[in-house]
C-alpha cells in the first residue's frame, strides 16, 4: 500500500485531478456551510454526477466533499450561529460569541487550522493503521459503546452555563425528544400520540437548527428595535500568529487524538466526537474559565475532532469493507456502482485505487486552508447586511435546509417548535447545548443500553466485568462528574 | 407585470393538470419517491431506473427522497395523493406488506395501485466462514444444546434482516432458544457478526459477499448458482410460506389510477427494465431483476401481503 502512494500523488497531482479535488472541496464547503445540507445530503446529491466519471475520481469527488462540508458547517456556525450541520453544533459555543465580539476571522482563523490539523492527521493514521485499527474497532462492542456514550454525556455537566441544574434538565429533555418514534429493539411507536408522522421521531437536524438558529432569531427580534446594525463584523479569514498556539497544542492533539478514536467506531460519529472532545478541553484546558464566552481552544476543541472522524471514519470503511453510517455507506455505494466490491477483500483487490483514494484524501485536507479563506472571502459582504435583513435570510436558509433534508413539510413544524421552546428556555436562563447533546447521543446511548442487556441477559453489572475497555470508560465517566465537585469542595476548604 | 405572468403560468399549469387526459400522459414530469434517504440501496436503484425509465414513457421522471419511519412515512404521505400517474413510490417487501401490518400507519393493501416490480432477490441465512457450524443442522444442533446463548442480529425490528431469520429458525422450531440484537442498519450488524458478538445474519448475496461468511441456506425455489451446496429452505425442512423470501421492490401508485394511464406507465417500465442502460446496472450493482406487468404484480402483492402474516405473527411483531 504504502509504496503505491508516490504513483498515486503522482496521477493525483495532474491537472485533472487538481480540479477534482479542489471543485469537489470548494462545493462541500458551501454545501456544508447553508444550514440543513448536512454531510450526508451533500454527498448523497453529487452522487448521480458521479456514475459518468471513473472510479477514482467518483470517489475522491465525494470524498473531498465530505471533507469539505465538515470544515463549512464551521463557517455558518460561527458567523450566524447556525450550525450547518449537527457535527459543528458544539462550534457555536465558543465560535459565535468571538463572532459577536468583533473577532469573526479570528475565530475562523483558529477554527481553519484546527481542521485543517485534524484532517491530516487522520488522513496520515488511515494511510498507516487502516488495518490495525480497524481489527480495534471491532472490540468496540455495544457495552463499550454504551460506556462510550456516558463518557460523551458528562459534557453535559461542562456546557451547562449558568446553573448546572437547568443544564441537567435540558440534557434529560434532548434524551426524552430522542425517545420519540419507533423502539429501537421491538418497533413500537412511542410517545406519537397517534401522530402518523412521529413515528420517525423528531429530526435531530430540525431540532438543532430550531434550537440554536430560529430562537437565536427570536431574541434578537424581540430585543427591540436596533436594527441598523450588522449582526457581526468579518472582513475575511484571519489566520492565528504561531505564538498564539503557545499552551494550545497540546489541547490540539489531544483532540485530534479523540476525533480519530470515535471515527472508527461504527455508530458515533462527528457529532458526538465534537462533543467529548470539548467537554475534555473544558475540563483540563488551562483557559476553562473562559469557555463558552468565546475561547479559541473551544474552537479547537469541536473542529479539529471533528475533522478527526472523516478519516478515521473511512478506517472500518476501507479495511473492511463496511461501513460505519450513512456517508461511508453512500461512498461504498459508488463503489459498487463502478464495479468494485466493497468487502473485506477491497484493500488487496484494489490497491491502486486505495492508494489513490488515500492520497487525494491527504490532498483535500490541505485544500481547506486555501479554499476556506477563499469562500468566506466571498461570504463576507453578505453579511454586511443589516441585521433586520440578516436575521430574514437566516430564516429562509433554516426553512430551505430542514425542508431539504427529508422533503417533509412536517420538519419545518418541528423546526418552528423547536425555536420557540428554544426562545422560552433561553429566556429562562436553559442553556441550548446540553439538549442538542441529549438529542445526538440519546438513540446510541438508548440502543446500545439495551443491546447490551440482550447479551448480558438483563445483567447491568456484566457491563463491568470482563469488559475492561467499557470499565475504564466509565470510571473516566464518573471522573469527569466528579471533578468539578471535588474542585468546589477544595476551594471552600482553601 | 411580473405577478401577472406567474399568475397566468399559475393558472395554465392548474388547468393542464385539471384536463389531463390518458391520451396525452405525461403533461408533467413524473416524480419518483423514494422512501429512504438519498445514497442507500433503494435509492440507487432508483437513479438507475429513472433515465430509462424516462426515456421510455417520453418524458421526464425525477427521484425525490423521504425517508423516515423503515419508509412507512412517504408510503403514508403518497397513499390517498390524486391518482393521476404522476406520483410513484418505488416500495419494497418490507413498506409494502410488512410495515402496514405492524405499525399503525395510514394505508394498507388496499390503498394501492400496482404497477410493475421490478427486482426480487432472494435471502440467505449465514453465519461466520470460521464458525463451528458448516451446516444448518450443526446450527440447530448447537442451539438446542445451549438454549438462550446464540445470538441473531438484525437492521432493525421488522426489516427483511430480520424476517429471514425469523423464517428460518421458526421454519426449524427454534427461534425461541435464540437471542435477537437488533442493530441501527445492516453495516453495523455485520461489523458485529464478524466482531463474534452475533452469529446469525440474514440477507441478499450481494451484502453476504461483502464479509467473510459461510451461506447455511437460501429461501429460494432453487439453489444459487454461485452456491451449488448450500440447500434451499424447502429442504432444509421449512414449510411454506416461510420457505421463500425475497427481496423484492416494484413502482406503486395511489389506488384509483386509470386504467389507460396504468398501462402506458406499465409499458414504460418494461422497457426501460429491459434496456441496455438498465440492464448493465443491475449486473454492477448485482440486482436479481424481475419485471412483473401490473396485473400480475397486484396478484402477487395481495399474495406476499397474506403470507407474510404469518412471518409477522412468528417473529413476534
Amino acid at each position: 500500500m504504502i509504496e503505491l502512494l508516490p504513483q498515486a500523488f503522482a496521477l493525483l497531482l495532474s491537472p485533472q485531478g487538481l480540479l477534482v479535488l479542489s471543485v469537489g472541496t470548494m462545493l462541500g464547503i458551501v454545501l456544508g456551510a447553508l444550514p440543513g445540507i448536512g454531510s450526508t445530503v451533500a454527498v448523497a446529491m453529487i452522487l448521480p454526477f458521479t456514475l459518468t466519471m471513473d472510479q477514482a475520481p467518483a470517489i475522491l469527488l465525494l470524498l473531498a466533499i465530505y471533507a469539505g462540508s465538515v470544515y463549512g458547517g464551521s463557517i455558518s456556525a460561527i458567523l450566524i450561529n447556525t450550525p450547518g450541520t449537527p457535527q459543528s453544533a458544539a462550534t457555536c459555543l465558543d465560535g459565535f460569541p468571538m463572532a459577536q465580539r468583533g473577532e469573526a476571522g479570528k475565530a475562523l482563523g483558529w477554527a481553519t487550522i484546527a481542521s485543517v490539523v485534524g484532517g491530516l492527521t487522520s488522513a496520515v493514521v488511515l494511510i498507516f493503521a487502516a488495518p490495525q485499527l480497524a481489527a480495534f474497532a471491532l472490540n468496540f462492542g455495544p457495552i463499550e459503546t454504551f460506556a462510550l456514550i456516558l463518557l460523551g454525556l458528562t459534557c453535559i455537566v461542562s456546557v451547562s452555563e449558568g446553573s448546572l441544574v437547568k443544564g441537567l434538565m435540558a440534557g434529560m429533555l434532548g434524551i426524552f425528544l430522542s425517545t420519540v418514534g419507533g423502539d429501537p429493539i421491538t418497533g413500537e411507536a412511542r410517545f406519537t400520540f397517534g401522530q402518523f408522522q412521529l413515528i420517525a421521531g423528531f429530526n435531530l437536524l430540525a431540532v438543532v437548527i430550531g434550537v440554536f438558529a430560529l430562537s437565536e432569531v427570536l431574541i434578537r427580534a424581540s430585543s427591540g428595535p436596533d436594527s441598523t446594525g450588522v449582526l457581526v463584523d468579518f472582513k475575511g479569514i484571519v489566520l492565528p500568529r504561531w505564538a498564539e498556539w503557545k499552551g494550545r497544542l497540546r489541547g490540539l492533539a489531544k483532540s485530534v487524538a479523540i476525533g480519530n478514536g470515535v471515527g472508527i467506531l461504527p455508530g458515533t460519529g462527528a457529532a458526538t466526537a465534537a462533543f467529548i472532545s470539548y467537554a475534555e478541553a473544558r475540563r483540563s484546558a488551562p483557559t476553562r474559565a473562559n469557555f463558552g464566552k468565546g475561547e479559541p481552544d473551544g474552537l479547537i476543541a469541536s473542529e479539529s475532532a471533528n475533522n478527526a472522524v472523516t478519516g478515521g471514519a473511512l478506517v472500518p470503511t476501507m479495511a473492511l469493507g463496511i461501513p460505519g453510517d450513512a456517508i461511508t455507506a453512500v461512498m461504498l455505494a459508488t463503489l459498487t456502482l463502478h464495479g468494485v466490491t466493497p468487502g473485506i477483500r477491497l484493500m488487496q483487490d484494489n490497491p491502486v485505487l486505495m492508494a489513490s483514494i488515500f492520497a487525494g484524501f491527504f490532498i483535500i485536507n490541505l485544500m481547506l486552508l486555501p479554499l476556506g479563506m477563499l469562500v468566506s472571502k466571498l461570504a463576507a459582504p453578505l453579511l454586511r447586511m443589516r441585521e433586520a435583513y440578516m436575521l430574514i435570510v437566516i430564516t429562509l436558509l433554516c426553512t430551505v435546509g430542514v425542508f431539504f433534508v427529508r422533503g417533509n413539510p412536517f420538519d419545518l413544524l418541528v423546526m418552528a417548535g423547536a425555536g420557540i421552546v428554544g426562545f422560552v428556555l433561553r429566556r429562562q436562563g436553559y442553556p441550548m447545548a446540553p439538549l442538542v447533546i441529549g438529542m445526538v447521543l440519546g438513540p446510541t446511548l438508548e440502543l446500545s443500553l439495551r443491546q447490551g442487556l440482550i447479551i448480558t441477559d438483563g445483567n447491568f453489572g456484566a457491563f463491568f466485568t470482563g469488559h475492561p475497555i467499557a470499565l475504564g470508560l466509565t470510571i473516566a465517566a464518573a471522573g469527569m462528574l466528579s471533578l468539578p465537585l471535588i474542585r468546589a469542595l477544595r476551594s471552600k476548604g482553601a | 407585470m411580473k405577478i401577472l405572468t406567474v399568475t397566468a403560468m399559475l393558472a395554465a399549469s392548474v388547468a393542464m393538470t385539471g384536463t389531463a387526459l390518458a391520451d396525452d400522459f405525461p403533461q408533467r414530469p413524473i416524480n419518483l419517491i423514494a422512501p429512504f434517504n438519498a445514497g442507500g440501496g433503494t435509492d440507487l436503484l432508483l437513479r438507475g431506473f429513472a433515465p430509462h425509465f424516462a426515456e421510455a414513457i417520453g418524458g421526464d421522471a425525477f427521484v425525490s427522497n423521504m425517508a423516515g419511519g423503515s419508509g412507512t412515512v412517504a408510503a403514508g404521505a403518497l397513499a390517498g395523493q390524486r391518482p393521476d400517474g404522476y406520483q410513484l413510490g418505488y416500495f419494497s417487501i418490507t413498506v409494502s406488506t410488512i410495515q402496514p401490518q405492524i405499525k399503525d400507519v395510514p394505508y394498507d393493501v388496499d390503498s394501492w395501485t400496482p404497477i410493475c416490480s421490478v427486482a426480487a432477490s432472494p435471502t440467505l441465512l449465514f453465519t461466520t466462514a470460521d464458525s463451528p457450524y458448516t451446516t444448518i443442522e450443526e446450527a440447530v444442533a448447537a442451539i438446542e444444546a445451549e438454549p438462550g446463548k446464540l445470538i441473531y442480529g438484525s437492521s432493525g425490528p421488522g426489516a427483511m434482516t430480520h424476517l429471514t431469520t425469523v423464517a428460518g429458525f421458526a421454519g426449524l422450531g427454534v427461534l425461541d432458544k435464540l437471542k435477537h440484537l437488533p442493530f441501527q442498519g445492516s453495516g453495523p450488524a455485520v461489523q458485529a457478526m464478524q466482531a463474534g458478538t452475533i452469529q446469525f445474519f440474514g440477507d441478499t448475496e450481494i451484502l453476504m459477499t461483502r464479509g467473510d461468511f459461510r451461506p447455511l441456506m437460501v429461501f429460494n425455489d432453487e439453489r444459487l448458482e454461485n452456491y451449488p451446496d448450500v440447500p434451499t429452505a424447502a429442504e432444509a425442512g421449512i414449510e411454506p410460506p416461510l420457505n421463500e423470501l425475497y427481496l423484492w421492490g416494484g413502482l406503486f401508485a395511489p389506488a384509483g389510477v386509470e386504467p389507460e394511464v396504468v398501462a402506458k406507465l406499465e409499458a414504460a417500465c418494461e422497457a426501460a427494465v429491459n434496456s441496455e442502460g438498465f440492464q448493465e446496472f443491475a449486473a454492477n450493482t448485482a440486482t436479481v431483476i424481475d419485471y412483473r406487468g401490473a396485473e400480475e404484480f397486484e396478484a402477487f402483492f395481495r399474495a406476499q401481503y397474506e403470507a407474510n402474516g404469518a412471518l409477522i405473527e412468528a417473529a413476534g411483531l
